[in-house]
């Protein structure tokens, strides 16, 4: 089953141009595809991190960084500060019922971003978390998708 | 006069984020998605499938647009009030309000398993295929917003019903 068939055309073409407005505005390919990943870890999209583990790999990320991302609040030296925060602040945004966003998380994330950047990273999880429920509602499997 | 009236309400929070201005280009396609996933799907049933998944996602501002929204659109305030315990008053809603509902939560709440297949199957048999893919959408869609509203602390109880129908 292809994305196709899961999703409306303009549904599909719509919630395409908010994951490319998002990570365009975030300008990171890299960070962008760490907390892309790290949000369908949480939403169990086998389809997802079969897809953005690929891109990932394209973007440079390493194995390493791929390898510890379930346990990076764990893996002292893996992971930069800016890093750290979006994977917190990921992690905030996608485990919403709960709880809050919480103040601590938000401004960690505030103090690397920009009011501009974080808007993006916001909606770049947003947009995943979309993906996510898409795909593992309609239970689209893995390996589909090449780079 | 009761002391309800008199006593004054916590203060009012700012937001965090005016992630709208921020990022436009996302703005414009969330507002472009919306529109895509609503059509094709009956407004009373959208907008009770809107208030549960901001209730389980705790979004207020969300639940301020959407209540009223439904209360515009027709909708009773014992329904929108039920929704809370829908599984315990079933009786209020239609078996397919209630198909609807069901998948509304299993899909809000992913992190904790997957979408069961009694879920998604009961759905499945009262929402033909296309609807059934506009259901879905519709859902993953108010999920989108609740995480903007709960991550931006954007501010109830100044939307207006209709304002952004």
């Amino acid at each position: 089953m292809s994305r196709t068939d899961v999703l409306d055309r303009e549904v599909a073409g719509a919630l395409s141009e908010l994951s490319a407005a998002a990570k365009r505005g975030l300008g990171d390919p890299a960070l962008a595809e760490l907390v892309v990943v790290r949000a369908s870890q949480l939403n169990h999209c086998a389809f997802c991190l079969d897809m953005h583990l690929a891109i990932a790999r394209k973007h440079g990320v390493s194995e390493r960084q791929l390898d510890l991302l379930a346990a990076w609040e764990e893996a002292e030296g893996v992971y930069d500060e800016r890093e750290r925060t979006a994977l917190a602040l990921t992690e905030a945004v996608t485990v919403l019922t709960d709880r809050q966003v919480p103040d601590g998380v938000y401004e960690k994330a505030a103090q690397h971003f920009d009011d501009r950047e974080l808007a993006h990273l916001i909606g770049l999880v947003v947009a995943i978390n979309n993906w996510n429920r898409v795909m593992v509602s309609r239970r689209v499997a893995p390996g589909e998708y090449t780079p | 006069m009761t002391t309800e009236e008199t006593v004054p309400h916590a203060p009012e929070h700012p937001p965090r984020l005016a992630w709208a201005q921020h990022a436009p280009e996302v703005y414009k396609a969330m507002l472009r998605l919306d529109t895509a996933a609503r059509r094709g799907l009956e407004p009373r049933l959208l907008e009770l499938v809107k208030i549960r998944a901001s209730q389980l996602n705790h979004c207020a501002f969300c639940l301020d647009m959407h209540s009223k929204d439904a209360l515009a659109a027709g909708e009773s305030v014992e329904r929108i009030i039920q929704l809370g315990a829908w599984e315990e008053s079933q009786h209020f809603y239609t078996e397919k309000e209630v198909a609807a509902l069901a998948l509304t939560d299993a899909v809000t709440v992913l992190t904790d398993g997957f979408v069961p297949d009694e879920v998604y199957e009961r759905a499945a048999k009262h929402f033909e295929e296309a609807e059934l893919t506009q259901l879905i959408a519709a859902i993953t869609v108010i999920n989108a917003w609740n995480r903007f509203g709960v991550t931006c602390r954007m501010v109830p109880g100044h939307y207006e019903a209709g304002k952004h129908q």
